[in-house]
């Protein structure tokens, strides 16, 4: 999919991987580029994600070159030399990462080279070019978490493999705007089974000393259809670590049964073990849904049941999946905003089809929002049939103007709702999941339409 | 007063585009006429011959230690007869934009007035081929709307000034920029003036003019002076003088019509230079 021009783009350009090095427990981004790139990752994949704030060293106060016409005529090296001094001298982190945007990107500073001379002196300071027009954030995640195995990880070298010690490459931080509650109850589920997660970023994470830790993994786990991949494939190379790739995000009761059953298996769990944590996970699930079975039996017809996706592949698909497969949902048309690649999209689309063959030709790889709100808008005004929208807030009035339909924001920007620990993975995110399209129903314009005097 | 002319000197690295333009200038400068030369290459030197040594403080240079607000006569240097000279200059090799460099640079000389009423000619001295958009700033909106091409009978210089003439014809409906001629700086080839003739002809423009190949310019070279000043009665001096006037009294400036690499490679072969490796022998 090639869009001439994007009005509502869905993502943000590599350069906002530098989220990704704020959700690593004192990492701190080094941006070399110009003003106002560093401000605009923020933006969008900070304060769009549910205002999550600017962390320990980002948002507007991130170390930046702020370069100008003088780097891009003579070079940005020396400017940012002496911005990585700053930076070392001030902002107390474990590791440091100078990610290059589009001017440097064009001009070819040699940002590896000034990384490599920090590292020569014994700093923690890694350099990867995540000039904006290479791609967008997804890609730009790939490529810092690859480089922080190139140029940190490997260095330290595999010392013993610990049984039971699996690394977690799943969602990517901050445009994932759920991600450090997805990361929690991962890291819970996980342990629950008796294993132990580097699970990387966020509040769960022991920071730097879980990447120290990778090599010492018995197995690399990537969530979700394709981010991570890379790094598993990478990190088998190098260490000779084997990698279970689970390409659904589990969501609900039946996906993360056999997520952890898989799981368990590939790690030699004992099975008890595992199946003793689902069956405890199941009969609290089944009981909090029949606790709401009232409100189901009562409210439920009034519940729209056809679902229209707008998100990346690892979330979206997660969260479809359990609304078809468990809440009996109809599915309509599955955005995925991600922009993956030929090679992802005929997984991504394979993955779909198996999940539910009505979504044959459903499938549409597209990140301009307005042309996928123009799309909805025309398939509801056809069928005048209310819908689920997992979308984002920018379809907000999408939702309302048609048929009262139910919104859950589920995809960047969300600037309408704040997000802190919220999460739609596994067991629990199943759940909240429920509550969130239930709790719609109470929405003006929902049940208050049906005993409207002019309805 | 006679409109300013402004003419970008473009040619294959090495082609002798700046030892060309400057006694080009000197010869212009003897008929009478106030020139500045804009070096347009992160080497700074051309301008040498004209200031008797590479004595010029570059404009990118001033603007990095200085800041933009500076004086014109801090980056414009008086030389030979009058000819004023900068030198955009550009970062150390390897690093930075040099592109950028040229449009900066290009654009301070226009905000700080160095454009004066009493110039006849300004030449944009530009480095190489035209490698990017900053190397065209010269023939971007209209900065320089005649251009020559320095070429030789060898077979890149021809090469090069094919893909020039492709630079130009792609902005000659926006800035209005028009070729002016070959300059053909000769290095001996084996017809090497009917060549060029033939070249120019299928470029859509002409042979402006012919410079033999004489030692004396290295000669000149070395002692910092074009040959006009060196040794003004040489016959050499008189090529120079000779190739001002083409330039003064050309009236012909025309969109070139670029050729194929085949079409080009035909002209080669009808000429004699594809198969004079044929008779190579030692």
């Amino acid at each position: 999919m090639a869009n001439t021009l994007v009005e509502q783009a869905k993502f943000t350009c590599a350069l906002g991987s530098i989220q990704t090095v704020l959700a690593i427990p004192k990492g701190i981004p080094i941006v070399h580029a110009g003003p106002g790139c560093a401000a605009r990752q923020f933006a969008f994949a900070g304060n769009a994600a549910g205002y999550q704030g600017e962390g320990y060293a980002g948002g507007g106060q991130i170390s930046c070159t702020n370069s100008t016409q003088t780097e891009v005529i003579f070079g940005g090296e020396k400017k940012l030399r002496a911005n990585v001094d700053g930076a070392l001298k001030i902002l107390n982190g474990d590791i440091y990462v100078i990610q290059s945007g589009c001017t440097a990107g064009i001009i070819g500073d040699d940002i590896q080279q000034v990384a490599a001379d920090y590292r020569d002196e014994g700093y923690p300071v890694v350099a990867v070019d995540t000039a904006g027009f290479k791609g967008n954030n997804y890609l730009g995640h790939e490529l810092v978490v690859n480089a922080i195995i190139d140029q940190y990880v490997a260095g330290k070298g595999k010392k013993k493999i610990r049984k039971g010690l699996v690394n977690v490459f799943s969602s990517v931080p901050y445009q994932d705007a759920y991600w450090r509650g997805d990361l929690e109850e991962i890291k819970r589920e996980l342990q629950g089974i008796g294993l132990n997660a580097n699970i990387l970023y966020g509040p769960e994470s022991a920071g730097i000393s879980e990447w120290d830790d990778i090599p010492n993994a018995q197995f690399n786990l990537v969530i979700g259809p394709w981010v991570g991949v890379s790094s598993a494939k990478k990190l088998e190379q190098k260490f000779q670590t084997p990698f279970l790739h689970y390409p659904i995000f589990p969501v609900g009761l039946k996906e993360t049964g056999r997520f952890l059953r898989e799981i368990g298996a590939f790690a030699q769990v004992e099975s008890q073990r595992v199946e003793n944590f689902i069956h405890r996970e199941e009969r609290k699930f089944k009981e909090y849904f029949v606790s709401f079975g009232d409100l189901v039996s009562d409210l439920g017809p009034y519940l729209p049941y056809q679902l229209y996706t707008v998100a990346d592949s690892n979330y979206g698909i997660g969260t479809s999946k359990f609304l078809i497969e468990e809440l009996g949902f109809t599915p309509e048309k599955f955005y995925a905003i991600e922009s993956p690649g030929s090679r992802n999209e005929a997984f991504i689309s394979e993955l779909l089809t198996q999940i539910d063959s009505r979504y044959e030709g459903n499938i549409s790889f597209q990140y301009d929002n307005r042309v996928i709100q123009d799309e909805i808008r025309d398939e509801l005004k056809k069928t005048k049939v209310r819908s689920v929208i997992l979308g984002s807030s920018w379809d907000k009035k999408l939702a309302t103007e048609n048929n009262d339909s139910i919104l859950i924001r589920l995809s960047l920007p969300i600037t309408d709702k704040v997000i802190i620990n919220k999460s739609y993975f596994g067991y629990r995110g199943g759940l909240t999941l429920m509550e969130d399209i239930y709790s719609s129903l109470f929405d003006e314009g929902m049940i208050t339409n049906t005993t409207h005097a002019d309805h | 007063m006679a409109e300013l002319r402004q003419i970008a000197i473009y040619g294959k690295g090495g082609i002798g585009k700046s030892t060309t333009t400057q006694n080009l200038t000197a010869g212009l400068v003897k008929a009478g006429k106030k020139v500045m030369v804009v070096g347009c290459d992160p080497k700074a030197d051309s301008t040498r011959l004209l200031l008797g040594g590479l004595a010029q403080k570059t404009v990118l240079d001033t603007l990095r230690e200085e800041g933009e607000d500076i004086d014109l006569e801090r980056i414009v240097k008086t030389g030979y007869g009058g000819t004023r000279c900068v030198e955009s200059g550009g970062p150390e090799s390897g690093v930075g934009c040099a592109g950028r460099g040229i449009i900066t640079s290009i654009g301070l000389l226009e905000s700080k007035g160095a454009y004066t009423d009493d110039l006849d000619y300004v030449f944009y001295d530009v480095l190489g081929d035209v490698v990017c958009g900053g190397f065209a700033m010269p023939i971007r909106e209209g900065k320089a709307k005649e251009i020559y091409i320095v070429a030789s009978g060898e077979m890149m210089a021809l090469y090069a000034a094919n893909n020039i003439a492709k630079g130009i014809k792609r902005y000659a409906g926006t800035g209005g920029v028009r070729i002016g001629g070959i300059i053909c700086n000769s290095r001996n080839v084996d017809h090497e003036r009917d060549l060029l003739r033939a070249f120019s002809k299928e470029l859509g423009t002409k042979l402006l003019y012919f410079v033999p190949r004489d030692n004396i310019v290295q000669h000149a070279e070395i002692h910092k002076k074009t040959v006009i000043e060196y040794a003004p009665d040489s016959n050499q001096a008189k090529e120079y003088e000779n190739l001002a006037q083409a330039v003064i009294e050309n009236r012909d400036f025309t969109i070139p019509t670029p050729m194929t690499q085949d079409r080009l490679e035909e002209i080669l072969v009808e000429y004699g230079l594809m198969d004079l490796a044929d008779d190579y022998k030692i």
